[in-house]
């Protein structure tokens, strides 16, 4: 239990024993340890909702890995934002928690002081330059991962060649090792691109949001979001290409006719193979795929989730509904000319009400700066977390493929059971046993999976505390404020929340992200994958969404999130969409349960339960 | 001719603003009552003997004067205009007997920046031609009130150049009503609007008998920000021969809010209206009427300019910096966690 200002230390968590050996998952440097201790027990961790609201699958936990080092560089090395240091992780009982390091001695401050306007100032001034270089270089690495060479098989013999003329090549065992390492080391590079860009946006993000406070004491932070965010970025084209591929199929009945049906979206495909018009609109199907279907139908950080265009389903499903409305006269396609000129409009009536002509030039150059560069915030997304990843997962699975071949695992499934540092382990193992002749066994690698899935399993169905350690006196990191979004009344809302059950809360404080007030049906989605549960007009309860979800946005009432500010995706949407939501509750998905019957105070952040539902 | 608060009603419902309907009597109305009634001279001799600084001297004054007036007979030519005006309205708005709120508007044309602000009377619930004109001379001699007359003589304004005209306006028969700024009174911040209200009429929020509902509205994107429902034990309102009465809110009643969502979005378009209108902040006295639908339901009862922050010098708050040097400021912040 928490003492009166501090939260339990990692080592006195309460870890249930179901959950014994959850430790071995992760590499050793991933955890709490003695020997650190002295360091650790000084920090304070909290839960990291946003990107590991699940229990982590070992590989999954890879992405996180590769972040740590890449964030924390970018603002401590690269552009060096004065006080601020890195984001720590640690994992405990298969979640992942955080920790914004206090800010450095004075002396490092100042130095960083020196460096910060050099190196930051020319982003803003050349960013669209600097996109134009960024993206390329990015989809070159996608190609590359994609073109990594995975074998399929380890022949009994290896194939015949001229050894008159030839030396022996390597075997494909050996290509297994390399093409595994080769795929790491871009994945990681790829988590270097990720934050190119992106602390420097976040940073003129808080920076905007500081002088709207100042110059309108009591602006939401709605309004805020509302003004800033932009309206032409990646993260809308996917959404876009399924309207206009619902009008296609409209504009031909009988390929609207199958796509309406209630049938699995690969008899439908079956179907429209069978005629000219839906043979057409396959083929436009996949002439957009690659990029735009490689958008996640989680996150992008699970393996599970999968994607559009390994999921076709869900797309299949939204064409459906666009088509249903379409029928009714609907228009569905959002205008994001029309959202851009009432964000451009709400910015200039905010710009009239400034007093002096000193602060309209202030706020103007300001909002210049944010807009300059925020669009990254968006379209980085996109690239990173949904089509690169998206990649990622494939390659994964040719790797699943052939230990599943060679019998050394039982599904593709148990391959995400083992850590980046253990595959090699595997392939090692397996290479070995290969190459010793017939018969040798290997580990029992499968056994090894089996038990982790069943600790995996038994650690969604734990509630780990929210935070751990001694809340910091302030915090100057970047991504912390702004992602988030720990504030002192959040750590307080946590320190006081740690005693109280689950069933006994009737009340939840979050950002208030977009206005308005909706009663209703609560549908509690613990895990991405549940979104097909959710029924027209109830409240969406989830850890945290993401742009795949969009189209669910029509259907729902109100939106409320564990994890995000005011500018995570949930809070965006719902802006768009004029339904209330209120964002970073820190523990709506556990309190809430479905059927609940719940008010949602976008005004005030404020979440009522006002009625449980029977259980 | 009808005094700056009569002016503002009267431009107000020019620029399409929904104020209840009514007459004035003019300035010149008033000259006319003193002159045929021969009362001139007699005030100002009193006025002359008035010491300032002496609170008996000034009461004095003042009884006499209004008794004056009092006993004095209203010209008919007067008279029958204000009765047909108030008969016209009475038709208007399909209501016999139509009750009025009868309120007195100060002016002195050639003193600018004189405000005599709530040192004349008003009268609510004035039903019949009979009692209107009563009232209305009453609101005219109520320009000497001891405060009234004690308030021209600090400030050095001459009596005779202050003239006074009358405000004749149906009566909204408020379910709640209160004031509203264009601007954040707390704060000075221009993109809100603050509204407070209580049930019944809006004596109670405008004197302070009740600590009010209060909503801060942001008037660009109309989210409300701050939402405040006080416990509101007291009301004002109307009650057939008792007059405007303070009464019990109903318990059940006593920590609802007394505006809804809509209504409240809806003051603050007025409100923005109103602003834009005069160019600058505003101070605005709004009422819901019991029984009209929304949006016809929304009343303005006045306008003038908001003084405090509009009379503030303008300083920039971002202290003239630009983009690199705020983001060099924030680069430098921190955010304060633990108390």
């Amino acid at each position: 239990m928490a003492k009166e200002n501090r939260f339990s230390h990692a080592r006195e968590v309460k870890i249930p024993k179901e959950l014994e050996g959850w430790e071995e998952m992760y590499p050793s440097h991933r955890l709490f340890s003695a020997e650190r201790r002295e360091w650790e027990d000084t920090q304070f961790w909290y839960q990291d909702k946003i990107h590991a609201p699940e229990p982590m699958p070992p590989l999954d936990e890879i992405f996180h890995q590769a972040w740590q080092i890449s964030l924390a560089q970018h603002t401590t090395r690269i552009f060096c934002i004065p006080p601020a240091q890195g984001i720590a992780q640690r994992m405990v009982g298969c979640y992942m928690y955080i920790c914004a390091i206090t800010p450095p001695p004075e002396e490092v401050i100042k130095e960083k002081a020196e460096l910060f306007p050099k190196r930051t100032f020319p982003v803003f001034d050349n960013y669209d330059r600097l996109w134009d270089q960024w993206l390329p270089k990015f989809q070159a690495l996608g190609r590359e991962l994609e073109a990594v060479k995975v074998p399929e098989e380890l022949p009994r013999y290896m194939p015949d060649f001229d050894s008159g003329t030839t030396l022996p090549s390597v075997s494909p065992a050996q290509e297994l090792l390399e093409a595994f390492n080769n795929s790491v080391n871009i994945m990681y590079r790829g988590w270097q691109y990720h934050f190119n860009l992106l602390n420097l946006t976040y940073l003129a993000y808080l920076m905007f949001a500081d002088v709207a406070r100042k110059l309108f004491p009591g602006i939401s932070e709605s309004a805020i979001g509302k003004m800033v965010a932009g309206a032409e970025v990646s993260m809308f084209r996917p959404e876009e290409e399924l309207c206009r591929l619902a009008r296609l199929a409209h504009a031909e009945p009988k390929v609207a006719n199958i796509l309406k049906t209630d049938r699995p979206a690969a008899s439908k495909i079956e179907s429209l193979r069978e005629i000219d018009a839906g043979r057409h609109w396959l083929e436009e199907v996949d002439r957009i795929k690659d990029p735009w279907f490689y958008v996640s139908c989680g996150s992008g950080w699970f393996h599970h989730e999968g994607a559009w265009y390994n999921k076709l389903d869900v797309p299949f499903g939204y064409i459906k509904s666009y088509l249903e409305r379409l029928d009714k006269g609907e228009k569905i396609e959002r205008s994001l000319s029309a959202i851009a000129e009432a964000r451009d409009a709400l910015v200039n009536e905010y710009r009239k009400l400034i007093k002096t002509d000193e602060d309209r030039k202030s706020f103007g150059d300001a909002y210049k700066n944010v807009r300059s560069i925020y669009r990254y915030a968006e379209d980085h997304l996109f690239w990173v977390e949904h089509w690169f990843h998206a990649i990622w997962w494939d390659k994964m699975r040719e790797f699943a493929k052939l230990f599943v071949k060679h019998g050394v695992l039982k599904d593709v499934e148990e391959f995400f059971m083992f850590n980046r540092l253990e595959v090699p382990y595997l392939i090692e193992d397996l290479a070995t046993s290969w190459a010793l002749g017939e018969n040798i066994p290997t580990l029992k690698w499968s056994d090894k999976a089996q038990k982790r899935k069943k600790i995996l399993e038994a650690a969604a169905k734990w509630m780990p505390p929210p935070a751990l350690g001694v809340p910091p006196e302030v915090v100057a990191e970047p991504f912390t404020v702004m992602l988030w979004g720990i504030t002192t009344d959040k750590v307080q809302d946590w320190l006081a929340g740690v005693a109280v059950r689950p069933e006994e809360v009737t009340e939840l404080k979050g950002f208030a992200s977009s206005a308005g007030v909706a009663e209703g049906k609560a549908r509690v989605l613990k895990l991405l994958e549940e979104i097909g549960t959710l029924e027209p007009e109830e409240i969406m309860v989830v850890g945290n969404t993401n742009p795949a979800w969009a189209p669910v946005f029509s259907k729902i009432k109100a939106c409320v999130t564990d994890i995000g500010g005011l500018t995570c995706h949930g809070a965006i949407v719902s802006r768009e969409y004029g339904l209330p939501a209120v964002t970073g509750t820190g523990t709506a998905t556990s309190v809430i349960k479905t059927g609940d019957i719940i008010r949602v105070d976008g005004d005030r952040g404020v979440v009522t339960i006002v009625k449980r539902a029977k259980s | 001719m009808v005094g700056g608060k009569n002016a503002s009603l009267g431009e107000m419902l020019r620029a399409g603003i929904r104020v209840p309907p009514g007459f004035a009597v003019t300035t010149h109305s008033y000259v006319e009552f003193i002159t045929e009634a021969g009362v001139v001279e007699e005030i100002s001799k009193i006025l002359a003997a008035v010491n300032p600084d002496d609170v008996t001297s000034l009461d004095d004054a003042g009884t006499r004067i209004r008794k004056l007036m009092d006993k004095a007979p209203m010209p008919p030519a007067i008279a029958n205009a204000v009765s047909e005006a108030y008969a016209l309205l009475c038709k208007k708005c399909q209501v016999k007997e139509l009750p009025v709120a009868v309120r007195s508007s100060a002016t002195a044309e050639d003193l600018p920046g004189a405000s005599f602000a709530g040192q004349q009377d008003t009268f609510l619930w004035v039903r019949g031609s009979r009692e209107l004109l009563e009232k209305v001379k009453l609101c005219m001699s109520s320009l000497f009130t001891p405060r009234a007359i004690s308030y021209r003589m600090k400030m050095g304004f001459p009596h005779e150049k202050v003239l006074i005209s009358v405000g004749v306006q149906k009566i909204v028969d408020a379910r709640a009503a209160g004031v509203m700024f264009t601007i954040n009174p707390v704060n000075g911040d221009p993109s809100k609007v603050v509204i407070e209200g209580n049930w019944g009429l809006g004596e109670t929020v405008v004197s302070g008998a009740v600590t009010p509902d209060k909503f801060v509205v942001d008037k660009v994107v109309f989210e409300i920000n701050e939402r405040i429902t006080s416990s509101k034990t007291i009301e004002c309102k109307y009650e057939a021969g008792k007059g405007v009465i303070h009464c019990d809110v109903p318990l059940a009643q006593q920590n609802i809010s007394c505006l809804e969502d809509k209504e409240i979005i809806e003051l603050v378009k007025v409100a923005k209206q109103i602003e834009d209108h005069y160019g600058s902040p505003q101070d605005i006295e709004w009422a819901i009427e019991k029984h009209k639908p929304f949006p016809f339901n929304i009343f303005i009862l006045q306008s003038r300019p908001e003084t405090i922050w509009s009379q503030k010098k303008k300083e920039p708050l971002l202290g003239k910096k630009t983009a690199y040097e705020l983001l060099m400021e924030k680069a430098l912040s921190r955010v304060k966690i633990s108390s």
